[in-house]
């Protein structure tokens, strides 16, 4: 395949690189007065990636990197998601004195990154991509360079990233070793005729270094902390895109490379899946800290949507790429609600408690923020149920209903949290009131997507099933 | 002779040590990157290792991606070291703990 | 056939504006809807129905939509017509369009008058549903949709804690009954393969004789069938048994007594029971239970009847004795005499209700029969409408002439059960003659103590609250004319007689043009439809094969000797001259009677004792297993190491959890590390 089609094939990753670095040169030349230019243009350019995403589909340079339905699906997610975490920063980090034009660069390039992730069919394109997106959110952690809860959040993000990382590569060299090569469908080939204990090892330090992009237990410690520390835009984008990245890499990963070895990593995702439902559920209980919460939260979401992945089936996967689909809308949300959680100076609170009696005060924000609870609690009929839904139903259909049993289960103890700040906003005493929301485009954007997981969201699901189970067919 | 396994073992033996250094230090954040560092390390002698053994230059390649991308990755952990020693006036291990719970 | 859609759903339709619109509408808008509608099915009824008289109309079935596929199972919603149903049909809505009419007045004062048409209405498209059923399962839907308006209507007072508990003993003996229904139901769909009425009867005869399974042991299968759904017409029909409910839903409303409790729905087990008579026809021994279930509460009731004193329990054993009559006469094979008297009880009982009800009205909502007397010429249309209903039910008639509709079809009833030649019809005959003996004289002396004798009005506590309300009152509809013991100071001494200075005034006209038209049903409703509903030939070519219609049966009725044809009519003679001479001539005979056979008045007031006999044995080991349950299971058990057990160790772990979530860089590794090596491990060891 010659280098021009190869290029084609990357469309989108070359006009977010491109666009990202033409970008860095705007901003060192007009300073940090051109960001809202610079934030409005990477927006822009998100979107063209977007539409670009559609004609692509073909293996580029020799099997390091394929465009498919799967990862297109992906990267819709990612480049909306990053998208919303763009548009919300500008007002945020303004209040503060602290917006730069640099990030929503940085956003772009951890776009790319995802962007690679996702398309990866290698293990260096799979390193290479994990590493430019957690480059990036190491700097966008620790962005508030005065806060020193912000610089703590990128301290310890990027020290365990760093040991992820480390075990990751480790994994790969091994697997290297073990097989002879690096590519997805090589490793699944040498896989196939019997596993060694290298090559076991190797597996499992590999699902290892990626649990820890996606926050599952027991590699999750990092996410309480760096949620409840980085500035709350970028909390909103590391609990979206690189969630849906890491889990689609995960996925393909397990599925293209390690398909032979399903036997060896399905228990592993269970306990996975199992430990972050269980821990996110339990240790959100008795949080004050909303982002701390929503940590939790997410913790608790990626291990409903590791189910679908440990039942290890075309509709498995479908499922959890749904799942993920409407947890970006959710998590996005809830992210875009703790946004307007500002004291009548304009300061941002984030203890649970100041939402007391918000439905008195601010109801639409409050129907709003309860609507996301509802969802991420897998309440039906609230759009959050139907992928919950479709994860147990993929467990149940290869016998795996005990698991299904015990999933629903612990999604019972989510609830419990969910519940108690619906509760909070509804029936206690109403603390002092929030400053009126100042911008439309936040409203806006919180208004979509509580539309969206209401049940009104059931109107997609023909569109959402048919898109993921294309997703997870062009895997299989 | 010196076969693959030494270098296996030796590299094994680089990465406990750094993986040991980044949970039994509890006194500077500089030492525990000097410690991924060491990760990093091990991970590059095993490529270069398994490259020689397996005639594949594709693990020569990584370990030179492994190296470069290790670069970028000291430069940031520093940079964000030096705002949060700005920010707090330490850089003690124990001391990193605003957030918990 | 095409109105028959309009026919059910109209009622659906103004049930669904007037619950919805409620307040936003008013009064009269939502009772002109609902009336209205009604009125419309009654019209279109009537036509359908004299269609199948005149031969011209077939029997129809008109699809609605496909409510279950699942795998044998085949349910859809369609709206069957034949003469069974037509009959249904002009009961239903005849009796529920004249009570809609009838509460405009009797509800007048009453502040949520929307909900109460609302609830109406709702009963009369369950109704049309259960009698257009062409399936068991939207029979069942129909079954249980008239059981919750029952239940809605029966409490309709929720204020009144008496309502509320009849409104739920109602709902939960009916429960028992429908256990069995749907149990009925269940064995027939394993049996049958279908839940299609049509289809079910054509196989019933092919399945006599075999044998089934049940509770561990070989029993006739339709035998099985037919009496798990006969515990469902039990139920709903109030028979001997599962009747307790009945009386007490009484505490509803007068026209709710009337339309639910008297004219339609405890008639379904009746309806029911004649709907799947090829299905009984098959097991003998099904019959014969039938039979005698039907007579022992046709027995039970009408004793009971003759010592209760409040007006409306009186028509409701009344009505329960009634019902018995009918199911014997299905038990003996005649179901066009079932389905006849059915039909005219519908009118003279409705009438009877409405009857009372205008009574109570007139009376300031005092029930009780011991404070009426010499209503006669206050209320003279209720009191000529209540005696045609009297006679009606008592079956006053000459052979070949004329009589009342009673006459004919109880007549009917009787003559069938000795025709049957069974001994089962044997008992049945001489019961339903001594059963007519005493409806007879409970009926005579309901008329006798509520419009004859001296005005006994004073010892009631509802007169002496209105004497007071009024007292200022200037206005009085009839001038000051009657006799005895007129004198306003009565009202504050311990007088029993007297007139306690009230003035029953006659009900407004919405109440007593359905008591006319009532009446016209009572007095015609037999002499001019027995032909096609009894007749031998006749009536083989007007039911059309939609009941099981024994010819042989209807001939051998017809020549039964003349001492049977005529003892109706004697012990109804028999039971006039009793209660004139014990209510009207001698007043005081009741008194010494109870005196003497004091047991027995005892054991008859008390109802043979059933609510207490249910209590003992029912209700309060019940009540002591749920307490048992509720502190040792509950509270004890399963709360302790269940929800709040579960509770409580959830918190504990979230907080463990959360100390475990230290803030150290160290930990973090060190769990990463530690989850790493037990994943490897185990990986390894597996």
């Amino acid at each position: 395949m010659s280098m021009i089609a190869s290029l084609a094939l990357t469309l989108p990753e070359l006009i977010l690189s491109t666009g990202a670095l033409l970008l860095l040169l705007v901003a060192a030349w007009g300073g940090d007065g051109s960001s809202r230019l610079i934030s409005w243009a990477s927006v822009a350019l998100l979107a063209i990636a977007g539409l670009s995403l559609g004609c692509a589909n073909g293996v580029a340079f020799d099997g390091l990197y394929k465009a498919d339905a799967f990862s297109n699906f992906a990267k819709a997610l990612v480049y909306a998601a990053a998208a919303v975490s763009i548009l919300i920063a500008p007002r945020f980090f303004e209040a503060r004195g602290a917006m730069r034009a640099e990030y929503p660069i940085l956003i772009l390039l951890s776009s790319v990154g995802m962007g690679m992730m996702v398309s990866a069919t290698d293990l260096l394109t799979l390193y290479v991509g994990l590493e430019l997106q957690s480059l990036a959110a190491y700097v966008l952690a620790s962005f508030m360079r005065r806060d020193s809860r912000s610089a703590e959040a990128g301290l310890k993000y990027f020290v365990l990233g760093a040991l992820a990382s480390g075990i990751l590569l480790y994994g790969i060299s091994l697997l290297y070793g073990f097989t002879g090569t690096t590519q997805f469908g090589g490793v699944a080939t040498a896989l196939g005729d019997g596993i060694s204990h290298g090559e076991l090892f190797g597996l499992v330090f590999v699902m290892a270094g990626l649990a820890f992009k996606i926050s599952a237990v027991p590699f999750h410690m990092w996410t309480p902390d760096v949620y409840e520390g980085a500035p709350t835009p970028v909390t909103a984008f590391f609990a979206s895109a690189p969630k849906v990245a890491a889990m689609a890499l995960l996925v393909r990963i397990a599925v293209d490379a390690m398909g032979p070895a399903t036997s060896s990593w399905q228990q592993i995702v269970i306990f996975a899946a199992l430990a972050s439902t269980i821990l996110g559920g339990v240790a959100a209980i008795g949080q004050v800290n909303i982002k701390r919460l929503l940590a939790y939260s997410s913790i608790n979401n990626v291990g409903f949507a590791l189910f679908g992945l440990a039942a290890g089936t075309p509709d498995g996967v479908a499922a959890t790429m749904s799942y993920m689909a409407v947890y970006i809308v959710m998590t996005l949300g809830s992210f875009l609600c703790v946004l307007q959680m500002r004291n009548a100076a304009g300061d941002a609170v984030e203890d649970i408690a100041s939402l007391s009696g918000l439905s008195r005060t601010r109801p639409g924000l409050a129907a709003a923020f309860a609507i996301f609870m509802f969802s991420l609690a897998g309440i039906p009929p609230l759009f959050g149920f139907w992928p919950k839904f479709l994860v147990f139903d993929a467990l149940v259909a290869i016998g795996l209903w005990p698991l299904a049993m015990i999933g629903i289960a612990t999604s019972v103890i989510g609830a419990f949290y969910y519940l108690k700040i619906v509760k909070t906003m509804y029936f206690d005493e109403p603390a002092p009131a929030y400053a009126p929301s100042a911008s439309r485009m936040e409203n806006g954007l919180i208004a979509l997507s509580a539309v969206a997981v209401s049940p009104l969201g059931y109107l997609a699901i023909p569109l959402l099933g048919a898109l993921s189970m294309a997703a997870a067919r062009a895997l299989f | 002779m010196i076969g693959i396994q030494h270098y296996l073992v030796v590299s094994a033996i680089l990465f406990a040590i750094g993986v040991f250094g980044i949970f039994l230090n509890r006194k500077n954040v500089i030492i525990i990157l000097m410690a991924i560092e060491l990760i990093l390390l091990s991970v590059n002698l095993n490529f270069v290792a398994f490259s020689a053994y397996l005639h594949d230059l594709v693990g020569q390649v990584f370990a030179m991606f492994v190296l470069t991308v290790a670069a970028g990755e000291a430069a940031i952990g520093l940079a964000i070291l030096v705002i949060y020693f700005r920010g707090r006036g330490t850089i003690a291990v124990d001391d990193i703990n605003r957030m918990k719970g | 056939m095409t109105n028959i859609d309009i026919i059910v759903f109209a009622p659906l339709l103004a049930a669904i504006i007037a619950g919805l619109g409620n307040r936003m509408l008013g009064n009269t808008v939502a009772k002109a809807i609902t009336t209205g509608a009604l009125f419309l099915s009654c019209a279109l009824s009537w036509p359908i129905f004299f269609g199948f008289l005149s031969g011209s109309t077939s029997t129809s079935v008109v699809p609605v939509l496909d409510l279950i596929h699942s795998g044998d199972l085949n349910v859809s919603w369609s709206l069957r017509v034949d003469a069974l149903t037509a009959v249904m049909l002009v009961v239903v809505t005849s009796v529920s369009a004249l009570v809609h009419l009838y509460s405009w007045g009797y509800m007048a004062e009453d502040d949520s008058q929307p909900r109460f048409f609302a609830y109406l209405s709702l009963f009369t498209f369950a109704m049309l549903m259960l009698v257009t059923a062409d399936s068991l399962v939207q029979m069942f839907f129909g079954w249980e949709g008239v059981g919750l308006a029952s239940y809605l209507l029966i409490g309709f007072w929720y204020h009144k804690p008496s309502a509320n508990a009849a409104a739920i003993k109602a709902f939960v003996v009916n429960r028992v009954g429908d256990f069995g229904f749907s149990l009925g139901i269940f064995g027939t769909f394993l049996v049958f393969g279908t839940v299609s009425i049509p289809v079910i009867l054509a196989a019933a005869p092919g399945m006599a004789g075999s044998t089934i399974g049940f509770l561990g042991g070989r029993f006739d299968t339709m035998t099985v069938l037919c009496l798990l759904l006969f515990v469902g017409a039990m139920g709903k029909s109030a028979q001997l048994g599962l009747h307790t409910w009945l009386p007490d839903a009484m505490e509803g409303p007068t026209p709710v007594s009337a339309l639910i409790h008297a004219a339609t729905m405890v008639t379904a087990g009746v309806f029911m029971v004649c709907r799947l008579s090829p299905m009984f026809q098959t097991s003998p021994f099904a019959m014969h239970t039938v039979t005698y279930v039907g007579a022992a509460t046709a027995l039970f009731a009408a004793t009971v009847g003759t010592t209760q004193t409040d007006i409306k329990r009186v028509i409701a054993y009344s009505t329960c004795s009634q019902l018995g009559y009918m199911f014997f006469a299905a038990g003996v094979g005649a179901y066009g005499a079932a389905m006849f008297h059915l039909f005219t009880h519908a009118f003279f009982k409705a009438l009877l209700f409405l009857g009372a009800g205008s009574v109570i009205h007139s009376m300031h909502h005092e029930q009780d029969m011991r404070h009426y007397g010499a209503l006669r010429k206050h209320i003279p249309i209720t009191f000529w409408t209540m005696t045609a209903g009297t006679l009606a039910i008592t079956g006053v008639g000459i052979a070949g002439v004329f009589g009342f509709a009673g006459f004919y079809s109880k007549d009917a009833i009787i003559e069938a059960t000795f025709a049957s030649g069974t001994t089962s019809g044997g008992i049945a005959f001489a019961i339903a003659v001594f059963a007519a003996l005493l409806t007879s004289f409970y009926s005579w002396r309901l008329l006798f103590l509520t419009f004859f004798g001296k005005a006994r009005w004073a010892g009631s506590e509802h007169i002496q609250h209105a004497v007071h309300a009024h007292h200022d009152h200037p206005e009085h509809e009839h001038p000051d004319e009657e006799g005895a013991g007129s004198d306003p100071h009565a009202a504050h001494g311990p007088v029993v007689t007297g007139t306690a200075g009230y003035h029953p005034h006659e009900s407004p006209w919405s109440m007593l043009v359905p008591l006319i038209l009532l009446t016209l049903g009572a007095m015609f409703a037999g002499f001019l439809f027995h032909g096609p509903f009894i007749g031998a030939e006749e009536g083989a070519g007007f039911w059309k094969g939609s009941v099981y219609f024994d010819e042989h049966l209807m001939h051998a009725m017809h020549g039964v000797p003349l001492w049977v044809k005529y003892s109706a009519t004697a012990v109804m003679l028999t039971g006039f001259a009793i209660a004139w001479w014990a209510y009207i001539k001698d007043t005081s005979i009741p008194g010494r009677f109870t005196a003497t056979f004091r047991g027995l008045y005892a054991f008859l007031l008390n109802k043979w004792y059933f609510d207490e006999l249910y209590d003992l044995l029912f209700v309060r080991p019940v009540f002591a297993i749920g307490r048992f349950f509720w502190k040792a299971g509950d509270v004890g058990t399963i709360d302790r190491f269940g929800p709040d057990g579960v509770a409580a160790m959830v918190v504990g772990s979230g907080a463990a959890a959360r100390r475990l979530q230290s803030g150290y860089l160290y930990t973090y590794a060190l769990v990463m590390l530690l989850g790493l090596s037990a994943v490897a491990t185990w990986a390894m060891l597996r």
